[in-house]
């Protein structure tokens, strides 16, 4: 049974299989949009389907049991094979022995037999050569009238396929422990307000901080094409009712506190202050400015009625800002409630109104929308990505050449054996062999 | 003088390139495969000053940045990602049906880019998402592994022509698959530094280095498909038609990747 598990985690064909099941079972995420509320679900699919999808939890099925399964799968599979590949890759990469094997001549990957009848000066230099253009300078060795020379470049490169397996480990392991200790969320934060409460992503409750944080000013300039160039939020950590620190956070540019990292995602219009109403009396022709908050009541000047703002709207049909005024004229059965703009235009105001209102001034009320998030997988991830580029510039860029060759005397003439491993590009390098051998056997 | 105006001459003249490497194909006339050269050489530089001066125009306009940022510039920067692959690779391997097909291609993404009518050419302004000094390495490593990619598509499909169809014109269908190799290799790395990079910039600008959005998740797709590639290669030994089906399936996600996720998937990456 053992040896059974171990075979199958052993085998390459289970991590080829598990990447592309992986693969097309990630397909299935992108096509259903993660991590909605299951109301959306619910009215998006009938309740056979809706039911099957919730039980394989499709709808964050990159953190489902059958997902991790398989991650935890090919963690195994990726562990198993590195260590098999272990004692290899350190006998390759230990240094060689000083006592030659004649064996490699019958069991290399390249092999070759060439008789010459050349000098046995010119037959050791051209042996010099050709390990020299093809793996690096030999060191020549002499043992019973027997002499050999021999090379070897790029041992370390051996080690780049065990850093990326072990990198893809390290990146497997951050990414777990940032899923079970880490949240990501959102704090929307009006101008003035503060916070210390992060709704979770993904419909997973909030998660308090151990402090607030003050949204103090909000600002964000525009291109003139109307699209945003650059927002910032002003901000204030409050610890224990004490100003820790203040600071600016603008796009791309998060701010990191006690292990959380602060970005800023998005904003948006939390409402209106500063109102500012003129008023005309249409009889007396005096203008004046009110500056009535949201829903209380202000008497106009010079007459015994009074005026309410009902509430603010940025775009009142097209038309632009706007807010609902309330006019309360004594003796009048019902209230006027009539729509003023900048313009001052009124909107169903009654004709014979005595006054004439206009919206002379507001200043938007800013929401900083900020993502809050912690993971302490992170520096796993980082060594792991650092590791696995390293793991593939070993990999790619150099190779693992070595070269034997052998000068034996046999009768009148000398018998020269050729053997060389390469750890990729066997067919290049046996091609440059050819061409370079041609040359020794050549009088 | 107008980038736009000059990256129509660079679609014209990657065509003509193509034309001249057929040519040189068909007729075996070693005269004519020294003026394909030439012309995709002269296209690639008429490139690469169209894309500076792109990139100084944005600086007039007071919005400057890298072109790489809108779909426009990054089909721009595919086709150029291309051709320099090609040159760059055909130190080792000289045959001009790999010229044929590198040109080809460049030649289709600028004629898209020009012709079609949903791409809009013109400067754009930067959302501040896209404002990071991230910006160039990740696009730089993404492209040049697209281009990888496109080009072991093509050899793919050389090689599967060549086995089954035996069309003696084609080269050497070993010759085929060793490039398709190595170009996926070469992409492969490029392609996970790509994936690194936007991770890096994806936990600066939302917090988090990987988040399933569409398009990342799409790019691992892409990563594992040509994983498994890579393994069946060197760990099982796999060759000829079976490798090139895969590489075809690992384009068309690499196609997805790019496009399909824009056109077809939304997220955050809408902006390309």
């Amino acid at each position: 049974m053992i040896k059974k598990l171990h075979k199958l985690f052993s085998s390459v064909k289970l991590t080829i299989f598990l990447f592309l099941f992986l693969a097309v079972t990630s397909i299935m995420g992108t096509i259903i949009q993660q991590g909605l509320p299951m109301e959306r679900y619910k009215s998006l699919y009938s309740p056979s389907v809706f039911s099957a999808l919730k039980f394989f939890n499709i709808f964050d099925m990159y953190h489902s049991w059958w997902f991790t399964t398989l991650l935890t799968l090919l963690s195994i599979n990726i562990i198993v094979c590195t260590f098999k590949q272990v004692p290899r890759i350190i006998r390759l990469i230990s240094p060689e022995k000083k006592e030659i094997d004649d064996t490699v001549f019958k069991s290399s990957q390249i092999r070759k037999t060439l008789q010459s009848q050349k000098k046995l000066s010119d037959i050791e230099r051209q042996a010099e050569i050709l390990s020299e253009s093809l793996v690096g300078t030999p060191v020549k060795t002499v043992k019973n009238d027997t002499i050999y020379f021999l090379a070897e470049r790029g041992r370390y490169s051996r080690l780049g396929m065990i850093f990326v397996h072990i990198s893809i480990l390290l990146i497997l392991a951050g990414g777990l422990i940032g899923t079970m200790l880490g949240f990501v969320g959102q704090m929307n934060i009006v101008e003035g307000e503060r916070s210390n409460t992060v709704k979770l992503f993904g419909g997973k409750g909030t998660e308090k901080l151990g402090f607030h944080i003050r949204c103090d000013d909000f600002t964000v300039e525009f291109y003139g094409t109307g699209m945003p160039k650059e927002y910032k939020t002003d901000f204030t950590i409050i610890d224990n009712d004490k100003k820790i620190t203040s600071g600016a956070m603008k796009v791309n540019h998060p701010f990191i506190y006690k292990g959380l990292k602060f970005c800023q995602a998005t904003y948006g219009i939390a409402g209106v202050s500063d109102l500012l109403i003129g008023v005309k009396n249409n009889k007396t022709g005096v203008k004046t400015a009110l500056k009535p908050g949201i829903m209380k009541k202000v008497p106009l000047p010079d007459s015994n009625a009074s005026f309410a703002i009902a509430k603010f709207v940025t775009n009142q049909g097209g038309m632009g800002p706007a807010v609902l005024g309330v006019l309360l004229e004594p003796g009048k059965a019902q209230h006027d409630i009539f729509w003023i703009f900048q313009n001052g235009h009124n909107i169903n105001q009654q004709q014979k109104s005595a006054f004439t209102f206009t919206l002379d001034g507001f200043s938007r009320l800013y929401y900083t929308g900020i993502q809050v998030s912690k993971d302490p997988g992170v520096p796993l991830v980082w060594i792991g990505f650092c590791l696995i580029m390293i793991g593939f510039i070993l990999s790619l860029f150099f190779t693992h050449k070595r070269i034997w060759i052998r000068i034996s005397a046999s009768q009148d003439k000398y018998e020269i054996s050729i053997a060389a491993s390469v750890s990729k590009n066997r067919k290049t390098f046996e091609e440059k062999l050819e061409g370079l051998t041609g040359k020794i056997t050549v009088e | 003088m107008n980038d736009t105006f000059i990256i129509s001459i660079v679609t014209f003249t990657y065509f003509l390139a193509a034309f001249v490497f057929l040519i040189s194909i068909i007729f075996h006339k070693k005269s004519v495969d020294k003026w394909a050269l030439i012309i995709t050489v002269a296209g690639l530089m008429l490139e690469t000053s169209a894309i500076i001066i792109r990139w100084i125009h944005s600086y007039q306009l007071g919005i400057g940045h890298a072109p790489l940022s809108n779909f426009y510039e990054s089909l721009v920067f595919f086709s150029w990602s291309i051709i320099l692959v090609y040159l760059i690779a055909r130190k080792r391997y000289q045959n001009n049906l790999f010229g044929l097909l590198s040109t080809f291609f460049a030649f289709l993404i600028l004629a898209y880019a020009s012709l079609s009518g949903n791409v809009n050419c013109t400067i754009q302004p930067l959302i501040p998402a896209l404002q990071s000094n991230w910006l160039i390495s990740h696009v730089v490593s993404s492209f040049f592994a697209y281009a990888c990619f496109a080009i072991s598509f093509g050899t793919s499909i050389l090689y599967l022509l060549k086995i089954k169809m035996k069309m003696s014109i084609l080269p050497d269908a070993l010759f085929l698959d060793e490039i398709t190799y190595r170009m996926i290799s070469i992409g492969f790395v490029l392609l996970t530094l790509g994936i690194i990079t936007g991770a890096a910039w994806a936990d600066r600008a939302w917090g988090r280095y990987w988040g399933w959005d569409p398009k990342e998740t799409w790019s691992l797709i892409t990563w594992l498909i040509y994983g498994a590639f890579l393994h069946t290669h060197l760990a099982r030994g796999w060759r000829g038609v079976k490798m090139s089906l895969v590489s075809i399936i690992g384009f068309i996600a690499v196609i997805f990747t790019y496009l399909g996720v824009n056109y077809v998937l939304s997220g955050l990456h809408s902006y390309l």
